[in-house]
């Protein structure tokens, strides 16, 4: 069903590095690859007739960002924002996307005999972008695909027919 | 001409003499990137990709010099367009002479234009033997034989020439005819154009034929093209009057390769209608090059002077490399120095916020110097921002001079006319889009506009009218092009189209019947100039606009004129914005759309079936747009409401827009926010405000539209 392809994928090319964060309980790895830069979160300017979780526009050095707020994605149970909160400024194929997150904890190398495939599960995820599922120790850490989640078309990041 | 680049402090020739700079410097970057392209040429594969980008270097070098009146690098390149023109369209395999050639040409290309930089007046390395050679290669002849032959044969014709350089006697004769009279109109050209020389009219053996004696400095080609408008092509010959020249004939066409005894795949143009008809249509691989063999062969008389080869070479390593007086920044380079002089205002705004509760007295220096970073910072913006700011009229001050040589050239009367010369446009922008916009309005004139007498014919009036129009609509700024000539033929596209194998049916809608036009090579003009007519011109400027990430419109109507609109994105663009607050929120309006605004009296709304409010303003009743429900603007404190209306217009309709206050105007540098977000209903782009938030532009053209469903 394709997981098993990603997974070949991943073990093909050997153990890569991920940035951990957290939303509410649950820690998530993203590839370090896709990711830009880590900064505060700065009030953004808010767009009309977006999604809840899309929080707004801000600048970034002259580039206007759009802001999407992992936790009211993923519906935690609160999104509050203080001094914590953070934004990861992630680079996907020429566009620059936000992401809040309670917390940014670590880059980790995995093996890929730590990733194990993500059971079919119901979830506010879109099965597909879960990549797995890696075992460190007791945590359990859930890899994203970043890029096919921001791509989603249920993002409304991008125009439709784009 | 030249002298005037330094001087660009006054004078009548500022217009164009500003742009001098600019031209030298894409010119040789042209030249390089040709070179370039050329020794990496692989002669066995050449690809369509690498010969069509040489050419195009060639083309646009050209055109640049024939806009500015450097006629000796013109013609060279002309030249050398010519041959790569056949390389191109696989009539000839390209091979080391011809690598050879064009290399040095480039050579003396530059050493020319270096010339024309520096004014030096001493005089240029002549390009003759070049020209000749070119042209014999483009002719499909073996490489040429050593130079010395020709050579021999001006230094004997040379002292028995008493003629003016480049003056030349001719003898044409025109026929057979119905009507002999046409040709008297060739005599009347002669009149109407200064400097083109005199004309005299012979007796002729024969009732239907006119013979006239010509004493002339223009190129054959020059005259073929302006006869042409009273009489066919095919029924002029030309040849050099032998009677009146003292020049002992045998000589000349010996140095002229041969062009005048019928030398295979050099048809000479008086007497090979049927070569001048493959001329026409130059798509079905013409045997010979027209343009330019009938050209080559006055060349020797008048050109050679020496052992061009080894002088073209001298002259180019002798040219002292002229001191740029400017200097070319990739865009991205000024982009990131604006976007980080936008951060320095920001960091700089924080710390004077923070240092306001300062204690001044215990704090001077500091206050001091935080005053200083104030101003310097300011400073530096300011100067930043004027790097990349340029109304349009700088870009349209180049195309009157133009079209008026042109205009002259074609025997065509064309009035010009601007609009919106004041909308500024990012200088990457202006830098781009003002080679596209010259062949546009070069088509305009050359293919569009009708000869006078055409225009009468077909009712309309003598003078055509190009008319050259920028402005800012919606989310981008466009640029016009318009003329009132005689349109696209579909016909005749469709036609083309079919000829070159091209996927096409009769079916097609006229846009996309237009949009052939930009297929590389293609061209329905029936006579290549050396304005326009080989088809390079449109694909170029496609090719360039789409570069920018813009889109080129064509709207056609065959009889009355054609419009090419240029959208180009705002992502470059600046303008100056009123900025108004709505709850917390605030929002750009462009200022070129706002027309008034006033404190509203709550009587003076109404409302009609229970919806949609107006708002009566001198008599006129306008539709009221809340913009805190267009946008959902949440609401804090209801204390506050909206109370000011804004009246803006767009597409020629206004609407009210609600606000709660006005906050300013300001120079705003427009974001594209599509870039990394989707299109958002209503909003145009966004930009940066001085606090570093992002502000969004609303869409005055979308809004009123709104208004109207």
């Amino acid at each position: 069903m394709g997981m098993m392809e990603k997974m070949d994928e991943l073990s093909a090319t050997g153990a890569r590095e991920y940035l951990t964060f957290r939303l509410d309980q649950e820690e998530y790895g993203i590839d370090i690859l896709k990711v830009q830069e880590i900064r505060g979160y700065e009030p953004p300017t808010r767009v009309a007739n977006a999604p809840n979780f899309i929080k707004g526009v801000v600048n970034l050095r002259g580039t206007i960002v759009p802001i999407v707020d992992m936790r009211l994605k993923f519906n935690c149970a609160k999104a509050d924002y203080d001094s914590f909160t953070v934004v990861i400024i992630l680079n996907l194929r020429h566009r620059i996307v936000g992401i809040v997150v309670d917390s940014v904890s670590d880059v980790m190398e995995l093996p890929p005999e730590a990733l194990k495939a993500a059971p079919d599960i119901e979830s506010v995820i879109d099965s597909g972008a879960v990549m797995g599922l890696g075992s460190l120790g007791e945590r359990m850490l859930i890899l994203l695909d970043i890029e096919r989640l921001m791509s989603a078309p249920d993002m409304g990041l991008v125009s439709s027919g784009e | 001409m030249a002298e005037t680049h330094q001087d660009s402090g006054g004078g009548g020739d500022i217009d164009l003499s500003q742009f001098y700079q600019i031209f030298f410097e894409e010119a040789g970057e042209n030249l390089d990137l040709m070179e370039t392209m050329l020794l990496n040429l692989n002669l066995e594969t050449a690809d369509d990709e690498e010969l069509n980008g040489i050419f195009r270097c060639a083309h646009s070098v050209k055109g640049g010099a024939a806009t500015f009146g450097f006629a000796d690098v013109a013609e060279l390149t002309h030249k050398m367009e010519s041959l790569l023109d056949r390389l191109r369209r696989h009539e000839l395999q390209p091979n080391a002479a011809m690598v050879d050639v064009l290399l040095e040409s480039a050579d003396a290309s530059r050493s020319l234009l270096a010339r024309h930089q520096t004014g030096d007046t001493s005089p240029a390395a002549p390009t003759g033997d070049l020209v000749m050679r070119i042209a014999d290669l483009a002719a499909g002849n073996a490489p040429p034989p050593p130079v010395a032959k020709p050579v021999a044969a001006v230094v004997a014709a040379k002292p028995a020439t008493p003629v003016v350089a480049g003056q030349r006697q001719l003898e044409i004769k025109v026929g057979p005819l119905a009507k002999p009279e046409q040709a008297d109109a060739i005599a009347e050209l002669f009149r109407d154009i200064p400097g083109l020389g005199t004309i005299q009219a012979l007796s002729s053996d024969r009732k239907d034929y006119r013979v006239f004696a010509v004493d002339t400095a223009s190129t054959d080609d020059d005259l073929l093209d302006l006869f042409t408008f009273h009489v066919a092509r095919e029924q002029i010959e030309i040849r050099p009057a032998a009677v009146m020249t003292p020049v002992p004939v045998a000589p000349v066409e010996d140095a002229s390769h041969g062009f005048f005894d019928g030398a295979p795949g050099a048809p000479e143009i008086a007497t090979a209608p049927a070569a001048v008809e493959a001329g026409f249509g130059f798509f079905d691989g013409a045997p010979g090059a027209p343009v330019s063999a009938p050209e080559v062969s006055v060349v020797p008389v008048v050109e050679v002077q020496g052992v061009a080869k080894t002088v073209a070479k001298a002259a180019a390593s002798q040219a002292a490399q002229p001191e740029a007086a400017t200097i070319r920044v990739a865009i991205s380079k000024v982009d990131q120095l604006i976007n980080l002089v936008g951060e320095l205002v920001i960091t700089q705004a924080m710390l004077a916020q923070n240092s306001r509760a300062l204690d001044p007295a215990v704090y001077q220096q500091l206050l001091t110097g935080l005053a200083d970073l104030d101003r310097n910072t300011r400073d530096l913006q300011e100067s930043v921002m004027s790097i990349r700011m340029i109304p349009m009229s700088i870009v349209f001050s180049r195309f009157p001079r133009m079209l008026r040589d042109l205009a002259g050239k074609l025997g065509k009367k064309v009035d010009f006319v601007t609009q919106g010369e004041a909308t500024e446009l990012d200088k990457g922008l202006v830098e781009k889009i003002t080679d596209p916009l010259t062949h546009l309005v070069r088509n305009s004139c050359d293919h569009g506009i009708e000869m006078p007498a055409d225009r009468l014919a077909a009712g309309k009036p003598e003078t055509g009218t190009i008319t050259l129009s920028a402005s800012h609509q919606g989310g981008s700024i466009v640029i016009e092009v318009r003329d009132d000539g005689k349109g696209l033929s579909r016909e005749k596209i469709l036609k083309k189209a079919k000829e070159r194998g091209m996927d096409v049916s009769d079916q097609m809608s006229d846009a996309d019947v237009w949009g052939l036009i930009f297929a590389p090579g293609f061209s329905t003009a029936d006579v290549v100039t050396d304005v326009s007519g080989r088809g390079v011109g449109m694909d170029v400027v496609k090719r360039n606009i789409a570069a920018l990430n813009g889109t080129v419109e064509i709207d056609s109507a065959e009889g009355f004129g054609m419009r090419v609109a240029v959208r180009l994105p705002l992502t470059l663009a600046i303008m100056d914005g009123m900025s108004v607050g709505v709850g917390d929120e605030v929002y750009i309006l462009p200022l070129s759309s706002v027309v008034e605004s006033f404190q509203v009296k709550s009587d003076a709304v109404s409302t009609v079936g229970q919806g949609s409010q107006l708002v009566k303003v001198r008599d006129e009743y306008m539709p009221v747009i809340e913009l805190e429900k267009v946008f959902q603007v949440p609401r804090f404190d209801f204390d506050k409401n909206s109370d000011i209306m804004v009246v803006v217009e767009a597409d020629g309709s206004r609407v009210v827009l609600l606000v709660d206050e006005l906050l300013g105007q300001q120079q705003v540098v427009v974001k594209n926010l599509e870039s990394n977000y989707r299109k958002v209903p209503n909003v145009s782009g966004a930009t940066i405000l001085g606090d570093g938030k992002v502000a969004l532009i609303l869409d005055t053209g979308a809004l009123v539209r709104r208004s109207r469903h």
